[in-house]
């Protein structure tokens, strides 16, 4: 912690602190939720459900993750829906044909590459992030339509299906995939000097340009990271539903926003974390697993969403205020 | 010139080059001038309507006239549909061929095409308070009883369903449910136990299903609006360990769902042959211009698929024969 | 004396040099796409065509006025699409229900109003980040809308309504009128009063606000307010457009919106901009997309060039240092 200190600037210290107590409120808020659930029905409770919804909260996690990244950065990927859509198909049509290697690495290739395409245009372009990565969107889009032509891909290798509907110990794959990943990221954001100058371009960019470390290179990557974990949920989820369209991904953006503001990053940049960001997802899966089980008509859900998002942010601008002492 | 008047005006260049490799070859085409008819479907993601293209091209190819396909790019979006309608009623095709993304919202615009005398010919989802010179499709309230009566025969008429609808606002989806219900009131040992939409696309259907299949342990029978659902339905079921105790059924026959009822991942479906339809819609819009007779509406028949003729279907739109037309107007019952 | 010798701040600068050279990208490409599709489609400069473009980006370009305004204090507002399609339904409902006309127009204002107002408190007084609050009132207005008519659109709406959209006054369609009287009063109240300067005040500067004691969260809240009843006011034309109304007739307006805005030259930052720009991002988004149809191309290939053309507007804008 003395460390990070040396390398940040002074008002980001204290927003780890805020940092903890987002974290602390979305575990409290993910009992209430159980516990309530639990109490109104009574299928909640059984093994079959709880992997169910984790199984579908690591799908949202994977998806947001990359977003929570460029997110901390200051910045938005408004184009990780597309980006999963088009790497689906790409890898897809490669996979269907026997080539599961070749299709894996297209996936995560194309991924990265529309990555690099969003953050050279952001620090080079100097495009503003909401602008390059929703043309990005509109092109990725584009991109998968031409190449499906309207088609369905469908029926992959059991092998590969593995990735998405096996299971190891009785634990649905993607759970293991996500919490790797949860992982990978959280040591990379908190033990390396990469994570923590990600932290510092989103809380204090001059600071950060005038320290002298390489901020465009850097931005670059976390673009390329962001499409690439986009090409990889990609993976994951044309495994899961064994098949592949054009219209994959569309609507995953949202859920994925609202996943990284419920989970406690702020867009501002600078604050919050992986952490949050899974634990976000456990609780928008949690929700709407709850409504599906009450029998609430699909109809209600995105407004719950947002009545959520709503809560929770405020929830935080109230306590974290009082707990730093000022409104930031 | 400084460097970023270059930029921009390279930039310009190699815009308008574009552009003309764009142009240039419309221009060509206009050349000779066979007759021109506007093809619409709903989106370019739904393979049902790549189906649907590949019969119209069919027809034209044998016809001799020239396609344009035309789709939104958000896709079913209504207030694009209507703007492509706008435009192309600019162009002034011969004709269009036509189904809407929502069959009352469209309205306005096709009224446009009729004044400005563009001959419609509807298909697929049938629009009224419009002129057109004929309508093909098939039934889908008749269609969805039909199916899920042959279902509820083969449960001994007893069980509890799940419905998962399609776009609540589409006519074939309502029209679909009315069926259902039909064949629910005239079998009352079956139990509706739900029905929730899952938009005709595979991903929200399974999340959907995924869902209610914790809520209900038992689900005897799905009956889903679309195939392109009720494939992801099965796979869930399959992947759940439910495979075996529920059937699936599905409407369309897109080759997947052939695929799944061949492995007895799905119990059946019906033949809503957007191929046939298409084919059939075409070669009316290019009678019409020959001012040969047209009927005022084609009805296709409703064909069943379950394990028993899975076999006899083609399996890819591009391999299916094209329907008679002479043989399908003898058929119509009217 | 030549321009050499003189130095550059006193050299006489030609106001029409200073347009050129201020005018956002968007402009530059509204005249190639007209020039170019002049040449190569008989039908672009046609009146019919023109109207037809016309038409359909006033709904656009009236949400994107009062996006305008909500981007020059530094904000952003994702709940306009969704707006649009409830105030639709709920005015459409009243009147297929019986209720006069001008009921249905007081209640779409005021949900407009009442959003714009949610919207701006939150982003106002509790300091909350208008991204967020603007999705959390996307997504509660868009269940609203969809369980009022349960996914299904409004119908049978009396004939009166079409006249938002196919009205026609002195010769030009209600629509135009709409978006220039909107034009207008926008205009009025950004360049003329008290409360433009201050939209311009809380993008630039707000702490200079705030320490000089204004209630600068009023006005705050106002913008968002505005941005909800201009909102309201489209959704009668988009409505008359279809003869129905539909929940989700709005979903990726406040998008397109969005990007008719900062292709029109305002910026995400510092507040600079102002609502001629507007005007051009959406008669541009308008053409290009007419454009696309008129010359034939692919639906596939559409979707990409979009994403490329604004990419590239935006990006000679950074280029020319307007974004900085």
């Amino acid at each position: 912690m003395s460390r990070a200190a040396y390398l940040l600037p002074a008002g980001v210290v204290r927003r780890i602190d805020h940092g903890l107590f987002v974290v602390l409120s979305r575990l409290l808020a993910l009992i209430v939720l159980v516990v309530v659930l639990a109490v109104l029905s009574p299928q909640f409770l059984s093994w079959d459900n709880f992997l169910n919804v984790m199984r579908q909260a690591s799908l949202q996690f994977l998806m947001a993750a990359g977003l929570t990244i460029v997110v901390l950065t200051g910045g938005i990927d408004l184009a990780i829906g597309a980006v999963l859509g088009l790497s689906a198909c790409l890898s897809a049509s490669l996979v269907s044909q026997g080539y599961v290697a070749w299709g894996i690495i297209a996936a995560l290739a194309a991924g990265a590459a529309a990555g690099s395409v969003n953050g050279v245009l952001v620090t080079f372009g100097r495009i503003p992030p909401f602008i390059a990565t929703y043309g990005m969107l509109w092109i990725a889009h584009g991109l998968g339509y031409v190449f499906m032509k309207g088609e369905v891909i469908y029926g992959l290798p059991e092998a590969f299906r593995f990735i998405g509907a096996g299971f190891v110990y009785g634990i649905p794959v993607p759970l293991i995939v996500a919490v790797v990943v949860l992982l990978a990221l959280h040591i990379m954001l908190h033990k390396t000097v990469l994570g923590r100058s990600i932290y510092a371009i989103g809380g204090n960019p001059s600071a950060a340009r005038l320290s002298g470390m390489p901020v465009r290179a850097r931005l670059i990557f976390v673009y390329m990271l962001s499409g690439f974990l986009s090409g990889f949920a990609a993976l994951v989820v044309i495994a899961r539903i064994n098949a592949a369209d054009s219209s994959l991904g569309e609507d995953l953006l949202l859920p994925a926003i609202a996943t990284v503001c419920l989970g406690g990053t702020s867009l501002f940049g600078g604050v919050g974390g992986i952490a949050g960001t899974a634990i976000g997802a456990v609780i928008l899966a949690l929700v709407v697993n709850g409504m599906n089980l009450l029998g609430v008509q699909t109809f209600w859900q995105s407004g719950v969403m947002g009545a959520i998002i709503l809560i929770s942010v405020l929830a935080d601008q109230i306590g974290g205020s009082r707990l730093i002492g000022n409104r930031s | 010139m400084d460097r970023r008047t270059f930029l921009k005006v390279s930039l310009a260049a190699s815009t308008s080059g574009v552009a003309v490799g764009a142009a240039s070859q419309q221009v060509f085409a206009q050349a000779g001038k066979p007759p021109t008819i506007a093809f619409f479907v709903k989106n370019v993601t739904n393979p049902f309507w790549k189906g649907c293209r590949i019969g119209a091209e069919k027809a034209a190819k044998e016809l001799g006239v020239n396609l344009e396909v035309v789709a939104p790019t958000k896709p079913d979006n209504i207030e694009e549909q209507t703007r492509l309608v706008e435009d192309w009623i600019v162009k002034k095709p011969d004709a269009f061929v036509f189904v809407p993304v929502d069959y009352k919202a469209l309205v306005p615009s096709i009224q446009k095409a009729n004044k400005a005398g563009i001959p419609v010919i509807g298909y697929n989802n049938r629009m009224t308070d419009i002129e057109q010179v004929t309508y093909i499709g098939s039934d889908d309230e008749q269609i969805e009883y039909e199916v899920a009566t042959y279902l509820f025969k083969s449960m001994g008429g007893k069980g509890k369903i799940v419905h998962i609808d399609g776009v609540p606002a589409a006519s074939t989806a309502q029209a679909r449910k009315r069926g259902l219900e039909r064949a629910l009131k005239e079998t009352p040992g079956v139990e509706l136990l739900v029905s929730q939409p899952g938009q005709y696309r595979r991903l929200p259907a399974v999340q959907v299903f995924e869902n209610l299949m914790q809520r209900y342990p038992v689900i005897d029978a799905v009956v889903s609006a679309n195939d392109d659902m009720a494939v992801g339905i099965a796979e869930a079921l399959a992947a759940a360990g439910r495979g075996g105790k529920t059937k699936v059924t599905g409407v369309d026959g897109i080759p997947d769902a052939l695929a799944a009822i061949a492995s007895g991942k799905m119990f059946a479906t019906a033949d809503f042959s957007g191929h046939d339809q298409a084919y059939l819609a075409v070669t009316a819009a290019v009678r019409h211009l020959r001012k040969q007779p047209v009927p005022k509406e084609i009805q296709l028949p409703i064909v069943i698929i379950d394990a028993n003729n899975v076999a006899s279907f083609p399996k890819t739109p591009e391999e299916r024969g094209v329907p008679s037309w002479d043989k399908t107007i003898a058929a119509q019952k009217r | 004396m030549t321009e050499s010798t003189l130095h550059p701040q006193l050299i006489q600068r030609s106001p029409a040099l200073e347009f050129v050279k201020r005018a956002p990208g968007a402009l530059y490409l509204l005249a190639l796409m007209a020039v170019v599709l002049t040449i190569f489609t008989p039908e672009f400069f046609t009146a019919a065509n023109l109207t037809n473009v016309a038409l359909q980006v006033a709904v656009l370009t009236i949400v994107a006025l009062g996006m305008t305004l909500v981007i020059l204090t530094e904000g952003i507002d994702l709940s306009l699409g969704p707006v649009l399609g409830l105030c639709g339904v709920a005015a459409s409902l009243m009147v297929v229900a019986g209720y006069p006309l001008i009921a249905a127009i007081a209640v779409a204002i005021g949900i407009g109003a009442a959003l714009g107002l949610l919207n701006g408190s939150l982003i106002a007084v509790a300091g909350m980040p208008p991204f967020i609050v603007t999705l959390g009132t996307f997504g509660i207005a868009q269940s609203i809308a969809t369980v009022l008519t349960g996914g299904d659109s409004v119908v049978r709406l009396p004939d009166y309504y079409r006249w938002f959209n196919d009205g026609v006054f002195m010769a030009i369609p209600v629509p135009i009128w709409a978006t220039a009287a909107v034009f207008g009063v926008t205009w009025l109240l950004l360049y003329r009063t008290k409360f433009g300067r201050y939209v311009f005040a809380i993008g630039g500067n707000r702490q200079a606000l705030e320490l000089a004691g204004t209630y600068v969260d009023v006005y705050h809240i106002a913008v968002y307010m505005y941005a909800g009843i201009l909102t309201a006011i489209a959704s009668f034309i988009m409505t008359a457009r279809m003869n129905a109304a539909h929940p989700t007739i709005g979903v990726g307006l406040e998008f397109d919106a969005i990007a008719a805005v900062i292709l029109g030259g305002t910026s995400f930052e510092k507040g600079h901009g102002g609502i001629a720009g507007t005007i051009v991002g959406a008669l541009a988004v308008g053409v290009l997309r007419n454009g696309l149809n008129l010359l034939d191309v692919g639906t596939e290939w559409q979707v990409a060039i979009v994403g490329v053309v604004i990419i590239t507007a935006v990006g000679l804008d950074s280029l020319r240092g307007l974004n900085a």
